[in-house]
């Protein structure tokens, strides 16, 4: 799941990215409000961590300009601001979540994740397709209620295809929901763990649409 | 003045103008009075002397010897005059409430006396050859009466016009002080975190400055609070991130299964916890500083600022910047050495902090009348606008890379202070860069 963390403080924001990818986050992280805007308008992210006292622009005309721009990307606002018509204000104008420092770094991912999940219009964690179960918490995979062993990469690909099932993913949507910037990715790598999926779950359950993209079809079998 | 106790204005006002319509009343009426007095008397006096002119004119032709002659009341107000007509001794002609006693001993003239009790103003004539004498009588009392009933015509329609005054006069005060409960309700009602200007537009004019002075002391306390909001706001976020940090590094370094990365993430810990320390020790300094004096001491300048140089020399030559410092060998002040020591220190670190890499860091003390230090760089300085709000506690230059507090410059502001030091902060001629000028007030004796 790729998320942007804008926050201007070094040591506070290099925390963040690392407790970030240590639940299996993919992190970009701009150290001010000018560079999160044209992020958040030119890049494909889950959710965005924005504090408001960000150098350049100000997180909340951030938040003004990205809702005005009616993006709906959710965002989680955490600051110093702990004053009540800060928050109120901060809600008001379209943050999905305020978060006051300092914060919990597993409160932090529950939340973003929660954000996420309701976005995708989820109401619990668990993510089910027939007899697959993906829990993002605890970043587990069950099918048949055999617990299923992926790396990394399988497993946050698994995760954007379930959360996305019945769509169909390009492979350029798929790469950047999985890769931060600067990451190498070969042009295969896609191909490479689709295909590691297939075999560690069931071939059928990932549909290769010809000259598109991927997708898991839903339930009731409408793609 | 008994008005004055009066608390509302609208009292003040009826109780004033009822107080001056009653006395001018009063005095119009007591003229008046005076006036009537006089007019009355001159007037009655003229009937009394044409009616004893008659009565001789008629007796002297109507001589009746025999016949003592009683007149008859023909008016009502007959019992209040009296008319006696003697020939010698003997009484001839009478009105029935006339004594039989001459009325007056005078032969000719007016006189007011007491007869039995009552008084009367008296007019005697003196008829000629027949020894006829006149006197004709009129009681005071009668024109007494006229008076009082003049009196009470005047008086009268004041005690009655009186509340009718004392109404409208509250209705006018109260339509003329309209604007003034207005505005009372109007702050009456206001939310106590409301603190715009009041409407300025249509109040009277006498209502202006005050409404002016409100205006103006509104905009100082929402200054106020503003300022203070935004205190709290930054004191916030400074004192919060820090810690924020270091939970978040703490707990990266608990969860972390990489050698690596958990020992970077306790680094992190520690220069995180170093920050804090750092911006603690600053604020207890500046709430030591709140209530500082100066002892009264003097210190040397020139060696001060050597060794604080010297301290901070390490961290200008981390970051290759060139650090001079031109003084002469003595310069002494008066000061405290130990804070104008942290005045240094902090200017120092600043220069350093965001002269940037390579800058030319330049000290200079001055002795003279007004001795002073300087502290110049050649780095990017700052806008104008930025030099005013430096100083502000927690005020930062924006996009800086920087993890100050803005706690430096309130702590330098603050040594300046209570030392009575001037500070100058603009443009390096020299170097380019941020310019800060320390100036001791002049010597006192040259």
């Amino acid at each position: 799941m790729r998320v942007l963390l804008a926050e201007d403080d070094p040591l506070l924001g290099d925390g963040l990215r690392s407790a970030l990818r240590q639940q299996g986050f993919v992190v970009d992280w701009v150290r001010d409000g000018a560079a999160a805007e044209h992020e958040i308008a030119t890049q494909a992210y889950e959710a965005v961590v924005l504090d408001l006292g960000l150098p350049m622009r100000d997180g909340m005309d951030v938040l003004r300009t990205v809702r005005a721009q009616e993006n709906p990307i959710p965002v989680l606002v955490l600051t110093a601001r702990d004053a009540v018509p800060d928050r109120i204000l901060g809600l008001e104008t379209g943050a999905d979540d305020y978060v006051i420092k300092p914060v919990d770094m597993y409160e932090l991912g529950a939340r973003l994740r929660a954000l996420v999940r309701r976005t995708h219009g989820k109401t619990s964690d668990t993510l089910q397709l027939r007899q697959l179960v993906l829990t993002p918490s605890t970043r587990e995979v069950r099918l048949e209620n055999q617990a299923v062993v992926l790396s990394t990469r399988e497993f946050d690909l698994l995760h954007t295809l379930m959360l996305n099932a019945g769509r169909v993913l390009s492979r350029e949507q798929l790469e950047q929901s999985l890769y931060s910037w600067g990451q190498e990715v070969e042009s295969n790598t896609i191909e490479f763990h689709i295909h590691k999926l297939r075999r560690k779950l069931r071939p059928e359950m990932i549909v290769t649409v010809r000259g598109v993209g991927y997708t898991m079809p839903r339930d009731d079998g409408v793609p | 003045m008994a008005w004055e106790r009066l608390r509302s204005l609208q009292g003040r006002l009826i109780a004033l103008l009822l107080t001056v319509v009653t006395g001018l009343w009063l005095a119009a009426a007591a003229l008046t009075w005076v006036d009537a007095r006089r007019e009355l008397g001159e007037l009655l006096d003229s009937h009394l002397a044409q009616a004893a002119a008659l009565l001789v004119a008629q007796q002297v032709r109507e001589i009746d010897e025999d016949a003592l002659a009683d007149a008859p009341n023909l008016f009502r107000y007959a019992t209040h005059v009296a008319f006696q007509v003697w020939n010698g001794d003997q009484l001839m002609l009478h009105s029935a409430n006339a004594p039989h006693t001459p009325l007056s001993q005078r032969e000719r003239g007016f006189e007011t006396r007491t007869i039995d009790g009552v008084q009367w103003r008296i007019f005697a004539a003196h008829g000629g050859a027949q020894n006829l004498q006149v006197y004709v009588g009129e009681r005071i009392e009668a024109r007494d009466d006229i008076l009082a009933t003049i009196s009470r015509n005047l008086l009268v329609p004041l005690t009655l016009v009186l509340p009718l005054l004392a109404l409208g006069t509250w209705w006018a005060v109260r339509a003329a002080t309209h604007p003034l409960r207005r505005l009372s309700a109007l702050l009456v009602a206001r939310s106590p975190s409301a603190l715009g200007p009041l409407p300025v537009e249509n109040a009277p004019s006498e209502m202006e400055p005050l409404l002016a002075a409100l205006n103006g002391l509104f905009e100082r306390v929402a200054n106020l609070l503003e300022a203070e909001r935004r205190f709290t706001a930054d004191a916030a976020h400074e004192l919060r991130t820090p810690i924020a940090a270091i939970r978040i590094q703490a707990q990266v370094a608990l969860g972390s299964a990489q050698k690596e990365e958990r020992t970077g993430a306790l680094r992190a810990t520690i220069a995180g916890c170093d920050r804090a320390s750092h911006l603690v020790d600053q604020l207890l300094q500046l709430a030591r500083l709140e209530n500082a004096s100066v002892p009264p001491g003097t210190v040397d300048l020139a060696t001060l600022a050597r060794d604080c140089i010297a301290a901070l020399s390490p961290a200008a030559l981390a970051r290759t910047q060139a650090v001079e410092l031109v003084a002469p060998p003595q310069c002494v002040v008066a000061a405290d050495g130990a804070l104008l020591g942290i005045l240094i220190r902090n200017l120092g670190d600043n220069a350093i902090r965001y002269g940037g890499a390579g800058a030319r860091i330049c000290f200079t003390v001055a002795d003279g009348v007004q001795p002073e230090l300087r502290v110049e760089d050649s780095g990017p300085g700052l806008l104008p606008a930025e030099r005013a709000r430096l100083g502000e506690r927690f005020f930062r230059v924006l996009g800086s890379e920087e993890t100050g507090s803005g706690l430096g410059w309130s702590i330098v502001r603050r040594i300046a202070r209570v030392h009575e030091l001037t500070i100058e902060v603009g443009e390096s001629a020299r170097l380019g860069g941020l310019a800060v000028c320390v100036r001791w007030p002049a010597r006192k004796q040259a």
